[in-house]
């Protein structure tokens, strides 16, 4: 790739988040005029850089945009939410093409409809969008010529409303059911649900990416059925067309070889062969020999498809031609990057200072290993061991010291502001709100706090789960709000601060609250708890039972909240991280949620011990104390045993029974026992050995370990050997 | 819980959600001979109904819910 396109790639990405925060200032202010002047300057370079290179659909898209703009600009049309929707719908669109344009080099093959679908929202001109379309049926929706005979009867003739919706992989995460969208659509005809790429294994499968496309008819107008996909209006082309009465299907298209060609003419005369009477062992040899025809038609052409799936579409004419209409389809690998692109902008930014102390305490190290050698030579000569042991312990403490300065300098190194997870939280509240009917100011604080960017990245879906939920369940309403005497619009705050040692973020409404009686009953009907025990239950820990797994606090699930993070997901990613999760109510007043992450995750503290011959560690902030307890100390109630500890009954736990390792069958007086401080009472955790302290730097499980529960991570102690580090909140 | 699992049997209760699609999956991974009931299901979620299609597990019982009825059900039949 030249290195003017990749100067492209990072001017488009950083124009792309420019105008971004421009056209959020502007909905909040349409007089802005430095907004105004912005937005059109982003796009203006865009849609100049762009021409640059192959990519006319972007450009005839970025053109649209600025041509909006310039009406803006000139004061000829005021920014409304509804004309900020397309502009938002074509910013996301263009930062998908500079993904797709970053991992495959070029535009996806759908481009050019995509963007002449936005730049039509853009014209805001919904009528038009029909009318061209009309007559274009086969060409905007190839699969209507191809309905099975069944199909045709159930849809209808004349004049039907075809929608084409094929949802963005990760819309599962904003909250989308896609199946449920066609619910509301009027007088639905026919929906045909398949899978846009071959369905993986289910071994492989990620159940949260969607794979589905889905193809409907309808028998109400465009209009009528456009609002029932208003929030996706990007994955979805939706038209009216007029279903001719059901003649031959010998009028279809084929997609993939130009009308009236000799190919195009030989793989309707497939059809027709397949079409041909004959016994049940003649049909089948025809079946083959039409496969291997259209499979080397389809190769001369150049589109060669796979031979397991033409022989599957050759099993009737309907099926063949439906499968050549829509042309066979291209191998996935353009496809599957898209998932990857998260990764590849994740270049570290790090401010000189910090390079330069690092480097000055590179330079400090090279000086005291300077001093090692005539160390050594002094041991080699037989100088006494009193004095050499002085200047050796003088040299590690020097050591000892820089290493510890040096791990600090690195570790800054990998500070980064929160600006990183705030910056998607405007967009998420606006469209959130807008999507709602709620009105909603986002205030953010101290952007500027750093944490390490692991933390980061275990801060960014629990938040965005937090203020999500916040606007769906927490913000009331405008009209709800008047009655009770609220602003009509709600003020949500998320604000960043450092707390000893670690980091906070809160995420706070102005909302109904959260009513513990509510909560109480509704534990009590779900079956979490008895009646009476959710009855003794204090406010504080009734409000706190949203954590608990399974609980949703709202009647009804909302589209947002149906999704798949619930509120004991966001508990579970900041305890996994080492952090803490409080939360506050007052009803009536609002909710305020807190996360208390550490500094860092990288460096983790941790005490080695021994089962059944494996070293295992346990983070150090975990362990309350360690002790030799003596085998009669121990009370055991058939199998559950318990110690009394510092005045406490404490349940005992044997890590080997823990980990399915075989029961200790040594006899010994006492056992080594290490108390664990858990979030819900201390545990006695019985092990065969304690060994020493280690500061280890903690990787997480990757791969095939990763569904691996029980195990926060891998770690190297000072020696080299490995250990295990526990995660005992999942292991017990 | 919107779905209960059995060894080899999954029913489907009232409106079931995209929470749900981890659990089933793993389940439909495990059991040697999955059915599924979607007799009391009132609402499928995409990310449920495209699991069922990528392992076909067999059909104890049609949804009744008359959307999934028409449109959901014959493609589930199908695949069992």
């Amino acid at each position: 790739m030249s290195e003017l396109f990749d100067q492209f790639i990072v001017e488009a990405q950083d124009l792309l988040e420019t105008a971004g925060g421009a056209l959020l200032a502007l909905e909040r202010d349409p007089a802005d005029r430095a907004s105004v002047d912005e937005l059109f300057r982003a796009f203006h370079t865009l849609k100049g850089a762009s021409a640059l290179f192959d990519m006319a659909p972007f450009t005839r898209l970025v053109h649209a945009g600025e041509d909006t703009l310039s009406l803006l600009r000139d004061g000829r049309r005021a920014l409304t939410p509804e004309l900020a929707d397309p502009l938002f719908r074509v910013l996301d669109q263009c930062a998908r093409w500079v993904a797709a344009l970053e991992t495959a080099g070029a535009l996806p093959d759908d481009a050019p409809t995509a963007a002449d679908a936005l730049v039509r929202g853009l014209a805001g001109d919904a009528a038009a969008e029909g009318t061209a379309a009309a007559g274009g049926e086969a060409e905007a929706f190839p699969w209507l010529a191809a309905l099975t005979a069944e199909e045709r009867a159930g849809a209808g003739d004349g004049r039907l409303t075809a929608i084409d919706y094929r949802p963005d992989p990760e819309c599962f995460f904003t909250g989308d059911d896609p199946l449920a969208l066609f619910r509301r659509v009027p007088d639905l005809r026919l929906l045909r649900i398949e899978a846009a790429e071959p369905l993986p294994a289910l071994a492989e499968m990620d159940p949260y990416r969607c794979v589905l496309h889905f193809r409907a008819l309808s028998g109400a107008d465009a209009e009528a059925v456009r609002p029932a996909f208003r929030s996706v209006p990007d994955q979805v082309h939706i038209a009216a067309v007029t279903l001719k009465p059901a003649l031959k299907p010998a009028v279809i298209p084929i997609a993939v070889a130009p009308p009236d060609s000799l190919a195009a003419r030989m793989l309707e005369e497939q059809g027709r062969i397949l079409e041909l009477p004959g016994s049940a062992v003649e049909r089948d040899s025809r079946r083959a020999a039409v496969a291997r025809a259209v499979a080397a038609i389809l190769a001369s052409l150049g589109r060669p498809a796979d031979r397991r799936m033409i022989e599957a579409a050759c099993a009737d004419a309907v099926t063949l031609h439906r499968f050549l209409a829509e042309g066979p389809a291209r191998p996935a690998t353009p496809e599957s990057p898209p998932t990857a692109i998260p990764a590849a902008r994740r270049a570290l930014r790090v401010e000189p200072e910090r390079m330069d102390a690092l480097m000055a305490l590179v330079g400090e190290l090279s000086v005291v290993k300077g001093q090692l050698g005539p160390l050594l030579r002094r041991a080699e000569d037989g100088e006494l061991a009193t004095e050499l042991r002085r200047d050796l312990k003088g040299f590690s403490a020097r050591l000892d010291t820089l290493v510890g300065d040096l791990r600090h300098a690195a570790l800054r190194l990998r500070l980064l502001p929160l600006a990183r997870v705030f910056d998607p939280l405007p967009r998420l509240v606006r469209d959130t709100a807008r999507r709602l009917d709620k009105t909603v100011e986002l205030m953010l604080e101290g952007a500027e706090t750093e944490a390490d960017k692991d933390i980061l990245d275990v801060l960014g879906e629990p938040l965005l789960h937090l203020v999500r939920n916040a606007l769906d369940h927490g913000i009331e309403p405008p009209d709800r709000r008047i009655t009770a005497g609220k602003p009509p619009g709600g003020t949500l705050r998320v604000r960043a601060f450092q707390d000893k040692g670690g980091v906070v973020v809160e995420v706070s409404d102005d909302g109904a609250g959260i009513d513990p009686a509510a909560m109480r009953r509704a534990a009590a009907a779900k079956g979490l708890l008895e009646p009476d025990a959710a009855a003794a239950l204090s406010d504080a820990d009734a409000v706190r039972l949203v954590f608990a797994p399974g609980f949703s606090t709202a009647g009804a699930v909302s589209d947002l909240s149906g999704r798949g993070v619930g509120m004991d997901a966001v508990r579970a990613a900041v305890e996994r991280a080492g952090g803490r999760v409080e939360i506050a109510s007052t009803p009536g007043a609002g909710t305020r949620v807190r996360l208390s992450l550490p500094l860092t995750l990288s460096i983790t503290r941790v005490v080695v011990v021994e089962a059944a011959g494996a070293l295992y560690g346990i983070p150090v902030a975990l362990v309350g104390g360690i002790q030799r307890v003596p085998r009669a100390a121990i009370r055991a109630v058939k199998r559950a045993e318990s110690v009394v500890l510092r005045d406490r009954v404490v349940p005992l736990v044997r890590l080997r029974r823990l980990l399915g390792q075989p029961e200790d069958v040594r006899v010994r007086e006492s056992d080594c026992v290490v108390l664990a401080e858990l979030g819900d009472g201390p545990v006695a955790l019985a092990v065969d050995d304690v060994g020493e302290r280690a500061d280890v730097v903690l990787r997480p499980m990757t791969g095939v370990l990763r569904s691996l529960r029980g195990y926060a991570g891998t770690a190297a102690l000072g020696d080299g050997r490995l250990i295990l580090v526990l995660d005992l909140r999942e292991l017990l | 819980m919107p779905v209960r699992f059995d060894s080899d049997l999954a029913r489907f209760e009232a409106a079931c959600t995209a929470e749900e699609a981890l659990p089933l999956a793993e389940w439909l991974e495990t059991a040697a001979a999955p059915r599924v009931d979607l007799s009391a299901c009132t609402e499928l979620h995409t990310a449920l109904l495209q699991l069922l299609l990528a392992a076909r597990p067999a059909l104890a019982a049609a949804p009744e819910d008359a959307f999934l009825a028409r449109w959901v059900g014959p493609l589930l039949a199908k695949a069992g």
